[in-house]
Formats: structure tokens, sequence, C-alpha cells
């Protein structure tokens, strides 16, 4: 492969990743995505109840649900560097909200869609991060099927 | 002859590896986007109506017939005039969730509450409708009858810019549809009872029930 290829490949992958946010405009790295694969909910599933509905109040966020969450984030990747954690709720997750506690090595929180919330500061280890989170799940009843896939992820932003 | 005769068609060693670092470098960051997430079905509420009339309890059953009642008045048997009715109901206070003393005066009203719920267009029709049936008379122990289309009611919701979302009316001694519920709405306002006194009765204690009714086919 010639230079010149070889300089029009790496652009045309810079500038996907550039699409993707994973690195920003001037070149450094942006957010991460971290593996969590080994994180898992209890129960599996969850099925929402209605909340009052008061004539002044709209429907929005009118569906209620509670799940725990066993929190397993692999750091390795970023162990030894100093960064924030951010739990992140997509923007095609929309009409939901997310409302948590955890029992302390992560931070407490809120996440509407397409939002992130900063869950933890500091350089981590190579192992685990883990918690146990305890989520109220709101949504509004604008769905498109009577279920549907909450998927949250979370990302590494270094300092 | 120095080695840079075709410095174009034969780059440094060095400027031909570089471009190859970033790009197996960049393509680790890519993969790197894939990291997996935590995820969870969710299943949406179930469809559902709710009606409550007179003494109810939020999100629950209550068996409770609220009785409206007036005792006419010798005098006003004979002079006639409408005579304003009364009520056993003590439910002054919302079932929406906001607690709102939507009436006031209970032994006066009758509160009147109805919601419809569903979690997405495809999951019912778009409202519930609020019927109100009456008989075509109230009795007495010796038969003798009084129309039900004798009794009629206001409506009253303090606080409320719509106030007559369930309209006043007279019974007709049939079904009445008296509201529509858009989904995802709570109605409610009070429902004060009038007797019409227009003809003289026999003596004796007249009964007729009225049942309400919301449906969402």
């Amino acid at each position: 492969m010639t230079h010149a290829a070889w300089i029009r490949m790496a652009g045309a992958v810079l500038a996907a990743l550039l699409a993707g946010g994973v690195v920003n405009a001037a070149g450094a790295p942006s957010a991460q995505r971290l593996d969590d694969s080994l994180s898992h909910t209890v129960p599996p599933n969850v099925q929402l109840q209605w909340r009052p509905l008061p004539p002044s109040a709209g429907a929005a966020l009118s569906m209620e649900g509670w799940v725990r969450v066993n929190v397993r984030i692999d750091t390795a990747p970023v162990a030894g560097r100093p960064g924030r954690v951010y739990m992140v709720l997509p923007p095609e997750q929309r009409g939901l909200e997310l409302v948590w506690t955890s029992q302390g090595r992560l931070q407490a929180g809120r996440l509407t869609p397409g939002e992130r919330a900063l869950v933890y500061s500091g350089v981590l280890g190579a192992g685990l991060l883990e918690d146990q989170i305890t989520v109220r799940l709101r949504a509004s009843p604008d769905w498109d099927s009577p279920t549907r896939r909450l998927n949250v992820h979370f990302e590494w932003q270094p300092d | 002859m120095p080695l840079t005769t075709h410095p174009r068609r034969t780059p440094p060693a060095t400027a031909t590896k570089a471009p190859r670092r970033a790009f197996v470098a960049l393509c680790f960051l890519l993969l790197a986007g894939e990291a997996a997430a935590w995820s969870l079905s969710i299943g949406a509420a179930t469809r559902r109506v709710y009606l409550h009339v007179g003494n109810g309890t939020a999100e629950g059953n209550n068996g409770t017939i609220n009785l409206v009642s007036v005792t006419v008045p010798a005098a006003a048997l004979i002079a006639g005039g409408a005579q304003a009715m009364t009520t056993n109901s003590t439910q002054s206070n919302s079932l929406s969730g906001d607690n709102f003393a939507t009436c006031p005066t209970p032994a006066s009203q009758i509160l009147i509450g109805a919601s419809y719920r569903r979690s997405n267009a495809g999951n019912g029709p778009a409202s519930a409708t609020l019927t109100v049936t009456s008989p075509a008379n109230l009795t007495n122990a010796a038969g003798d009858t009084i129309p039900f289309s004798e009794i009629s009611w206001t409506v009253s919701a303090p606080g409320s810019p719509v106030p007559g979302v369930i309209p006043a009316g007279t019974f007709n001694g049939g079904t009445q549809t008296l509201a529509t519920v858009p989904a995802n709405t709570f109605i409610e306002n009070c429902h004060t009872f009038t007797y019409a006194n227009s003809a003289i009765r026999a003596a004796g204690t007249y009964n007729g029930r009225v049942t309400y009714t919301l449906t969402s086919p």
C-alpha cells in the first residue's frame, strides 16, 4: 500500500472515530466506553406500575418500577490513569428517567435520555469497579409495544 | 548521485510506518467502543380504568354505595319548588393522588373521579367513556312511582380550570353518556343533586339506584 493510501485510510478511520465520539476534534481521546458485561440486574426484568395521575399533571413518567443492579465495571483498560466514570442513557431511550442510590462506591444520581451522570472520579485500579445500585425507573406511556429494552452503559473520560 | 533523487516515490522508512501505527491504534479504539452494558427488559403497566363515585379508595376497590336523599316538607309538596338533596358521602378529597379538597361540602356533593391509562397507542382505544344508567322511576313500597327525570345535578370543582369536565344534567331513565376520558388523564368534579318536586306524590319513601360505568372496549 502506498504512503498516500495509508494516509487516506487513516484519515477515513479518524473521521469515523470523530463521528463516533471516540476521539475529539483536537485528536485527544474523549470518552471511552467501559465493559460492564459482568453487571446484572435483580430481577432480570421489571414490570412497571401506574403512578397516581392528578388532574393537573401530565402523563409524562407516569409508570414506575424498581430494580437493583449489581454493577461490575472492568477498569483494566484505564487502570492507573486519573479520570471520571459516567453512566450513560442513550438518547434513543426516550421517555425514561433513572434515579438511583448506591452503596457508596459509585455516586447516586439521575439520568434522562441523552445524558450521562458522573458516578466515579479518581484513579482506578486494574480490577473491577463494583457497587450495587437501586434504580427507580420511570417511563412515559408513549411506547411502541408493551415491552422494551433498557440499555445503559458506562464510559470513562480522562482528566 | 544522492539518494534523494526520487523522494516522492521512495519516502523514508519512518514516513511509511507512521500511518500504519496510527491505523492500528485507531482500530483498537474503535473496538473498545463495543464494550457491553447492563440491560434490562421492562414491561409497561397494564391498561386500566378507574372510577369512583362518592366514597372510594385510591388504586383499589370500594363497595360503598352512597345515598342521595331529600325529605320534602308538607308545605313544599303543596307549593312546589325544587328541593336540594343531601348525601351520606364523606369523600371530600381527590383520589387522583394530589389529595386536593375537590368537594369541600361532601354532605351535599358526590365526588366522581375517572381515569383511563394505557402504555401505547396499540394498547387500546384513545379514550374511555363514562356513562350513567338510571331506571325509569323511583318507587315506594306501595308501588307508586316518581320519574327519575325529576332528579338533576349541577357540577363544580373549586380551583379547576375545567369544573364542568363531567357536565351537569338530568337523569333520563336510561343510559346517558357523561364524558369521554382521554388516555392517561384523570377527570373529576362534584355533583350536587336536586329533586324537581314538580308534582304532588303519594306519601312514602321512594328509592332508585343509578349506576355509573367507565368503559374502554
